[in-house]
């Protein structure tokens, strides 16, 4: 007996020493999950590449061929309270052209969250500090080889307006320190006096709209007769930032 | 009874210890232990503004591979375009004899090609300072249309199937994952461990050897009327200055504005340093001044003063009788550094 007795202690130490092995195990686990999914559209319509004809705020007709951006820095936020939910290694392109990007998840504190705050672009940090990988792999050609710095949003297109060769409309949206400086922080609070609720072990979905048709106007008049190309940090491309800035909107918001 | 638990026992134990072993193996492969080397700072010197090494540690097999891949065609076009082509060992990392450099299909590159070494005090690569780390700076010319005319995804793939770069980025980084980013901090840490502090400049300093008579009366000068912009020890200070150059007609390079976008940064390019400048001829940042000769004798009398952004410094020229500038050419000599054109390290491998 004394001896099963030692067996049985033995095979616990056993089994702990295997599950301390185990890299893979969850901190505390009071984490639940949070689903961001972004849907661009055009003039309320959904996004169409490359089919799609639209018309911007001054007559202009255009398609779309590319449209790619950064959101980083992910983060939900309480009322008066400091603490938030961060992602952690938060950077993301979401690209039109691909449908599994428009959506990511990550783990959250459980606590019921009011604001939504990211930076639509990659923080100052990440364009000086070297190779980057993952969504900022320069392989995602969104990264200016001679001038170092990512390109935040990008969207390529055609437009009869546009007196460039083939039409082509192409704005390469980046700059990100100083005068030259596109970083926008974009933070809202969920509408209707709704929360998110993160619970442990379920998932909590916030659903964007991104309207392309921002982009033209408001603060700035950007017309593609003007500028059909602006592919280098600058006031203009400061310019085009300030209107695109504003084409987030929370549609939908799904606690499970 | 006592004797079976003991078994038992014995048998988890082993069990326990096989289990174990297992789930610290990395699938049979060899344990990742790189040499890991240490950068070091001449006595004397500065320290780097930033250390390039923070986030990609110097190994002896990161920088074996760098050199391989800094050496390596698979990295243009045509395979007729590494690094190497543009910048020459015997040229101190420069193209020797070559205003500009030249690149797939026949094409001359934008600027003449800087020499490569020290680049771990610069803060800013390229002439205008366009590439903020040099981790990034390999982009631009693997992909300048002018240059390497070749693009990142099409680099990797080559790699991928040569199993020497399988095993050389697996000694280098643990495992055989052949990424954009290891294949930049490769190349960084090669470039980054080209130093030049061997020069007869560098052994008068340490008191192993004297200047002549020529070269102490040229270090006068040069301590007179060049080192506030080319700074000891690294002969110069990475800022950005016109040095009274005509705009050239057909390149158009405005230099720094080109990044800046700045009016006020109009014709400006950086400073670079003058050591080993006998081994990296035509100068400036298009080559067009052919002989060091030559480029001594724009800051005495070919400066156009009439430009808004002149350095301040210049805008009366630089005075010099025809003496002092052949001293200060033997004294500019002096700072040669046969040990970089030499060091078998640095040299294309085997």
């Amino acid at each position: 007996m004394r001896f099963s007795q030692k067996y049985c202690l033995f095979l616990l130490l056993i089994l702990f020493l295997l599950s301390s092995c185990q890299k893979t195990i969850n901190p505390g686990n009071s984490k639940g999950t949070v689903k961001l999914t972004f849907n661009n559209k055009v003039n309320g319509s959904p996004m169409a590449l490359n089919t799609g004809i639209y018309t911007n705020p001054f007559g202009e007709t255009y398609t779309i061929t590319k449209f790619k951006y950064y959101i980083s820095n992910v983060r939900l936020g309480l009322s008066g309270v400091p603490t938030i939910a961060a992602e952690t290694e938060s950077y993301h392109l979401i690209d039109q052209s691909v449908p599994g990007s428009l959506s990511f998840s990550f783990e959250a504190d459980e606590n019921s969250f009011i604001t939504l705050s990211f930076l639509l672009g990659v923080d100052s940090t990440r364009n000086v500090s070297g190779a980057q990988t993952g969504a900022l792999d320069p392989l995602n050609d969104m990264f200016w080889t001679w001038n170092s710095g990512y390109v935040m949003v990008k969207m390529e297109g055609t437009s009869p307006q546009s007196g460039q060769p083939g039409n082509v409309v192409q704005y390469h949206i980046g700059g990100f320190s100083g005068a030259n400086n596109v970083l926008k922080y974009i933070g809202m609070v969920f509408p209707g006096g709704k929360t998110v609720n993160i619970k442990k072990g379920q998932t909590s979905e916030i659903t964007l709209e991104a309207d392309f048709n921002k982009w033209w106007q408001s603060p700035n008049d950007i017309k593609i007769a003007g500028l059909p190309v602006c592919t280098t940090p600058g006031a203009q491309a400061k310019m085009v930032a300030d209107n695109y800035s504003k084409m987030f909107t929370i549609t939908d918001i799904v606690n499970n | 009874m006592k004797f079976k638990i003991l078994i038992s026992l014995i048998l988890t134990l082993a069990a326990t210890v096989f289990i174990f072993d297992a789930c610290k193996k990395n699938e049979g492969s060899k344990p990742y232990a790189p040499s890991y080397l240490k950068f070091t700072v001449p006595a004397g010197w500065p320290q780097p503004p930033t250390d390039i090494f923070k986030d990609n540690p110097l190994t002896e097999e990161g920088f074996q591979l760098g050199r391989k891949l800094f050496y390596d065609g698979k990295l243009s076009k045509d395979g007729n375009f590494p690094c190497a082509s543009c910048h020459q060992q015997f040229a101190a990392f420069s193209t020797y004899d070559h205003q500009f450099s030249h690149g797939f299909d026949n094409a001359f590159t934008f600027r003449n090609a800087p020499a490569l070494f020290n680049l771990a005090w610069m803060k800013e690569m390229h002439w205008d300072g366009g590439v903020n780390h040099i981790e990034v700076q390999p982009l631009a010319p693997i992909t300048n249309i002018t240059e390497m005319v070749e693009t990142i995804d099409n680099v990797l793939k080559k790699l991928v199937i040569d199993t020497a770069y399988t095993r050389m980025f697996t000694a280098a980084f643990g495992d055989n994952t052949i990424n954009s980013q290891r294949m930049l901090k490769a190349l960084s840490q090669f470039m980054g461990s080209i130093q030049s502090f061997n020069s007869k400049y560098d052994q008068v300093k340490r008191g192993t050897a004297s200047f002549t008579v020529a070269e102490q009366n040229g270090y006068n000068i040069f301590k007179a009327k060049c080192n506030s912009c080319h700074a000891e020890p690294l002969f110069t200070d990475n800022s950005f200055r016109n040095n009274g150059l005509t705009l050239d007609a057909y390149l158009q390079d405005k230099g720094r504005m080109r990044i800046t976008g700045n009016t006020a940064d109009s014709l400006k390019f950086k400073v670079p340093s003058l050591r080993n400048i006998r081994y990296t001829p035509p100068y400036m940042h298009d080559g067009r001044l052919l002989s060091l000769q030559q480029a001594i004798e724009h800051y005495r009398t070919g400066i156009v003063v009439n430009q808004s952004t002149l350095d301040p410094l210049l805008k009366n020229r630089i005075s010099m009788t025809n003496q002092e500038k052949v001293d200060l050419v033997e004294f500019l000599s002096s700072l040669s550094d046969n040990d970089l054109l030499q060091n078998t390290r640095f040299a294309q491998p085997n």
